[in-house]
């Protein structure tokens, strides 16, 4: 599933504009510091985390795509920052888990 | 000897804390990495040094091995990644980053000294099996990871960059 689908399928809010690539597989995560040693290559990552060294964390393992839970919301200099490194950015009012479950009735794995 | 196409995962991954301490009589920043509970915060004499603790943030370091040939290659000497943002003309970490182009991105390799008087860095095998192990994992299109020592900074103080460290987590809530 392409991140554009996915934004459709699960009534995301789009905040960039992306590199619309085919996502592989889901990572969840607060920490920067798990990001880089768990998250894989075209993945997709749910976080609640908005700092900017998020964006550097996943540009460094090349997360195709971020979803911010429970309407967080990063500031704008992150937001230039993952459109620079072509990562799209979504949000959505759900809980992580409430989401991830979304993503499992999706057919995401 | 046949040469090995090294194929880099990480291993021995460990959770802990990176520390940052300042030395008031040189001004030198240090930092270390510690698996303790919880970060130590004392202040210390070492040799012509006083060290005081200027914070911590939770953090990981981890190694790379070839899962062909089983070469390990210890990262112990690197404490952190950082993104670089520096514009700095005097700094050779900013020229490699307009030199590489804009669809590289710039991470610097730090280690414990920032000062680097001690004349250790990461060391160069360390740097070469990152910049395989980051652009071995990359899928996009024309991105490519450039993985320099933090020795190449003009001064670390002054440069620019995003440090990958979860400093303000609990800032979240």
């Amino acid at each position: 599933m392409r991140s554009s689908e996915l934004a459709r399928k699960a009534d995301l809010k789009t905040l960039n504009e992306y590199q619309d690539r085919e996502l592989d597989g889901v990572y969840i995560s607060d920490m920067v510091s798990d990001i880089i040693t768990g998250a894989k290559a075209g993945c997709l990552l749910v976080t609640l985390q908005t700092h900017k060294s998020l964006i550097a964390a996943a540009n460094l393992v090349d997360v195709a795509a971020i979803v911010f839970a429970r309407g967080k919301l990063p500031a704008d200099d992150v937001v230039a920052l993952a459109s620079k490194a072509g990562i799209a950015l979504f949000a959505t009012e759900a809980d992580t888990w409430s989401f991830a479950s979304k993503l499992a009735e999706l057919g995401m794995r | 000897m046949v040469s090995c196409s090294h194929q880099w995962e990480m291993v021995n991954i460990r959770n802990g804390f990176l520390v940052v301490e300042g030395c008031a009589e040189c001004g030198g920043r240090s930092s270390f990495f510690s698996t303790e509970a919880q970060p130590p915060v004392d202040d210390y004499h070492d040799g012509p040094h006083y060290w005081t603790y200027l914070g911590s943030s939770q953090a990981v370091k981890f190694d790379l091995a070839c899962r062909a040939c089983g070469t390990a290659v210890s990262l112990d000497d690197m404490v952190g990644l950082m993104l670089s943002t520096c514009v700095d003309p005097e700094c050779e970490i900013a020229r490699i980053a307009m030199e590489s182009g804009h669809s590289s991105w710039v991470y610097v390799a730090l280690c414990a000294d920032s000062t680097h008087r001690s004349g250790k860095c990461v060391s160069e095998a360390g740097i070469s099996a990152l910049n395989e192990y980051f652009n071995q994992q990359m899928r996009a299109p024309g991105k490519r990871i450039v993985v320099v020592p933090c020795r190449l900074a003009q001064s670390l103080d002054t440069c620019r960059g995003i440090v990958i460290a979860d400093t303000g987590l609990t800032d979240l809530y």
